[in-house]
C-alpha cells in the first residue's frame, strides 16, 4: 500500500506523470450530514478528521494507491448533500467519473430514503449499471440509534445490483474497513479495461472513458461486508 | 497586462514597506475621520463607504458595530424581537441549519469556552431561522451561516439579526433563490475578468475545464468559509458591505490572478486545478488583493461584461430591444461565449484598452493610478443608494450605463 498524499501543488507541467499511470474518478453523493467528507478524509489521510464543515459545492481528495505493483490515482469528488447545490452546481462533476459512491446514515432515516432520487439523479447523468456503483451506511458504530437495520438496505442493495458496506468513518478499529471498501473499487475499476490515462498537460482531457466491455457482469460484486 | 501595473503598486505601496509609526499615526487619523463622519447629520456614508474600503478598513470591532449599520442604512434604534421557541419547531429549513452550525465549529476564536460557544450557535441559528421566517421568499443554503456567524461575532444578536435581513434581500438575495441558477450565473463573470487581465490564465483553465465550482464557497461565504483568520474576514465584509454586490466575484478573480505562476505550473486537468485554487492561501496580501479588485471593477464593470454577453446573444436570436438585452444579461454565460468569440473579442478589447488608457494617461505613476481608481469605485459605489438595489442583476447594468456610458 502506497503511503496516502493530498495532491500538492508540486506536482508540475515539467514532471510527466509516469505513462500508464492510471487515474480512477469516484464521486460520492449522499444527503447532508451522511458523512461523506469524513468517509472521503478517512480515506486519503488515514485518519477521522476532527472538525469537518459542510461542503460547499464540491471537493477534492486524492490517494495513490498501489494495486499489484501498479500506481493507481484514486480522485474522491466529495459533494454537497443540500439539494439547491445539486440541481445546478454539481452537474459538472459528474462527468468522466468511473464510479459512484453512495452513501446514507444509519442512524436517519431519511437519508436511506432518499437513495432512489440520487440514483435517478445519477442515471440522469449516465451514470447507470453499466458503471461501478457501492452502496455504503456509514455511523454504524452508533449501535443504539440504528434505524436502518442492514436486511433492509441489504434487500435495497441487491435490487440495484450494488454491494453494501456497513461503516463508520469514526470509528478507529474500522480503519481498514474504510479503506477496504475504496480498495475494493479501485480493483473493480482495475479489473475492467480502457479507462483514462494519465495524460500530459495541454493533451485534450475529454477522453470518453465509459465505454465497458459488453460481458460485464450486472450483478453485485466484490461484497466483502 | 493591467495587473502587472498594480503588482509594481504593490512593491511600491506604503502598504507593504510602511513604517509602524507612520501606520499608528494615520490609524489615528482614520479613526478621527470615521466619528467625524458618524457625527454629522445626517451621516456622512459616502466617507464612511471610502474608510470601509482604503488600507485597513474599519479597524476595530467596535467600529465595525457603528459603521456597518450604516452602510447597510439599518436603524438600530427599532431592532427586532427575539423569536419565539416555536420557531424551530415549524421551519422547514431548520434541520439543514442546526446541522450546519453544529458542526461549524471552526468559525468560533480557538480560546473560546465551550460553553460560551455552545450558546452562540443557538443564537446563530435563531437569526438564521428568523430571517428566513419573516423573508418566505428566501432560502436557506449552505454557506449562509458562514454570513452570519461573522455578524453575530462582530456586532452581537439583535443587532446581527437586522444586519442580516438587510444583507439576505439585498447583496446575498441571488444567492437565496429557490435555486442557484443565478448564483451560477455569477460565477460566470469570474472567466471573463481573468481573461481581461490575463488571457494565458484563462486559457489554461478554459483548457483544464476546471469550471468555476472552486470559487462558489468563496463568493457565497463572502470568503468566510475558507478563510481561518477572523481579522481577514471582517476586513473583507467591511469592502464588501461598502461594495457592489458583485464585488466578491472580482475579489476571487483577483486571487486566482495574485496565483498565476503556480496555475500555469499545474498540470492543465479539472482535479489538479480545481485543487489547486480550492486550497486558499492563508497569507494572502489582503490590501493589495483589495485595492487591485476595485481597480478591476472600475475598469471592467459587471455591465462591461454583461454586455458582451448580450451582444453575442443578440446576434444569435436577432433580439435586439432593451428588454432582450435584460433577458440576455440575466441569461447568457459570459464564459462560454467569449471562449467561441475569439476574433470578435479583439475589437472589444481594443476598446476597454482605449477606456482603461482615458484612465491611466493623466496618471502616468501607477500609484496613483490605483488610488484613483479606489475614489472612483467608491464615487460610483456612494450612488448606490442602497434603496435602488433590487437584485445584483436586475440593477447592475441599468447602474453601471449611467456611470460608465
Amino acid at each position: 500500500m502506497e503511503s496516502s498524499l493530498e495532491l500538492t501543488t508540486s506536482l508540475s507541467g515539467t514532471s510527466l506523470p509516469p505513462l500508464r499511470s492510471r487515474i480512477f474518478k469516484i464521486i460520492v453523493i449522499g444527503d447532508s450530514g451522511v458523512g461523506k467528507t469524513c468517509l472521503t478524509y478517512r480515506f486519503c489521510a488515514g485518519k477521522f478528521p476532527d472538525k469537518t464543515e459542510a461542503t460547499i459545492g464540491v471537493d477534492f481528495r486524492e490517494k495513490v494507491i498501489d494495486i499489484d505493483g501498479e500506481k493507481i490515482k484514486v480522485q474522491l469528488w466529495d459533494t454537497a448533500g443540500q439539494e439547491r447545490f445539486r440541481k445546478s452546481m454539481v452537474q459538472h462533476y459528474y462527468r468522466n467519473v468511473h464510479a459512484v459512491v453512495f452513501v446514507y446514515d444509519v442512524t436517519n432515516g431519511a437519508s436511506f430514503r432518499s437513495l432512489p432520487a440520487w440514483i435517478e439523479e445519477c442515471r440522469q447523468h449516465s451514470l447507470g449499471q453499466e458503471v461501478p456503483r457501492i452502496l455504503v451506511g456509514n455511523k454504524c458504530d452508533l449501535r443504539d440509534a440504528v434505524q436502518v437495520g442492514t436486511d433492509v438496505a441489504q434487500k435495497f442493495a441487491d435490487s440495484h445490483s450494488m454491494p453494501l458496506f456497513e461503516t463508520s468513518a469514526k470509528n478507529p478499529n474500522d480503519n481498514d474497513h474504510v479503506e477496504a471498501i475504496f480498495m475494493t473499487v479501485a480493483h473493480k475499476l482495475k479489473s475492467q479495461k480502457p479507462l483514462v490515462l494519465s495524460q500530459p498537460p495541454g493533451a485534450d482531457s475529454t477522453v470518453p472513458v465509459r465505454k465497458r466491455e459488453e460481458e460485464e457482469e450486472r450483478g453485485p460484486w466484490g461484497c466483502s461486508c | 497586462m493591467y495587473l502587472k501595473k498594480s503588482k509594481s503598486v504593490g512593491a511600491s505601496s506604503p502598504l507593504n514597506g510602511i513604517g509602524k509609526q507612520d501606520w499608528d499615526s494615520r490609524r489615528k487619523r482614520k479613526v478621527a475621520e470615521i466619528s467625524q463622519a458618524l457625527s454629522v447629520t445626517p451621516v456622512d456614508v459616502a466617507a464612511l463607504r471610502r474608510m470601509a474600503i482604503s488600507e485597513g478598513g474599519l479597524l476595530t470591532d467596535e467600529i465595525r458595530r457603528k459603521v456597518w449599520p450604516k452602510l447597510l442604512n439599518v436603524h438600530t434604534d427599532n431592532l427586532p424581537e427575539k423569536p419565539g421557541e416555536d420557531l424551530r419547531e415549524n421551519h422547514k429549513d431548520y434541520h439543514q441549519v442546526l446541522l450546519d452550525v453544529r458542526r461549524s465549529l471552526r468559525r468560533f476564536p480557538p480560546g473560546m469556552p465551550d460553553e460560551q460557544r455552545e450558546g452562540l450557535q443557538e443564537e446563530l441559528i435563531d437569526i438564521i431561522l428568523h430571517v428566513l421566517d419573516r423573508n418566505p421568499q428566501l432560502h436557506y443554503y449552505q454557506g449562509y451561516h458562514d454570513i452570519v456567524v461573522t455578524f453575530l461575532l462582530v456586532v452581537g444578536e439583535r443587532l446581527a439579526t437586522a444586519l442580516v435581513e438587510k444583507l439576505s434581500t439585498h447583496h446575498l438575495r441571488d444567492f437565496m433563490d429557490p435555486t442557484m441558477d443565478n448564483t451560477k450565473h455569477i460565477l460566470n463573470y469570474l472567466m471573463p475578468i481573468i481573461e481581461r487581465v490575463n488571457p494565458d490564465v484563462h486559457d489554461f483553465m478554459q483548457q483544464a475545464e476546471v469550471g468555476t465550482i472552486f470559487a462558489l464557497s468563496w463568493l457565497i461565504t463572502w470568503f468566510g468559509h475558507v478563510l481561518s483568520d477572523f481579522r481577514h474576514v471582517v476586513r473583507l465584509y467591511d469592502f464588501f458591505l461598502a461594495c457592489h454586490p458583485l464585488m466578491p466575484i472580482y475579489f476571487a478573480a483577483v486571487i486566482v490572478l495574485h496565483r498565476e505562476e503556480e496555475v500555469l505550473e499545474c498540470e492543465c486537468d479539472m482535479a489538479s486545478v480545481h485543487h489547486l485554487l480550492s486550497q486558499i492561501p492563508q497569507d494572502l496580501p489582503y490590501e493589495t488583493l483589495i485595492s487591485r479588485a476595485g481597480d478591476l471593477f472600475v475598469q471592467f464593470p459587471p455591465s462591461e461584461l454583461a454586455r458582451e454577453a448580450a451582444q453575442q446573444y443578440s446576434q444569435q436570436t436577432a433580439a435586439s430591444t432593451f428588454k432582450d438585452f435584460e433577458l440576455a444579461s440575466a441569461q447568457q454565460r459570459p464564459d462560454t461565449v467569449l471562449r467561441r468569440r475569439r476574433k470578435e473579442q479583439a475589437a472589444l478589447a481594443a476598446q476597454s484598452q482605449s477606456h482603461a488608457q482615458a484612465m491611466v494617461v493623466a496618471r502616468p505613476r501607477a500609484k496613483r493610478f490605483v488610488r484613483l481608481a479606489v475614489m472612483g469605485l467608491t464615487v460610483a459605489l456612494g450612488a448606490a443608494a442602497l434603496a435602488v438595489v433590487n437584485t445584483a442583476l436586475e440593477w447592475a447594468p441599468k447602474l453601471d450605463l449611467q456611470l460608465f456610458p
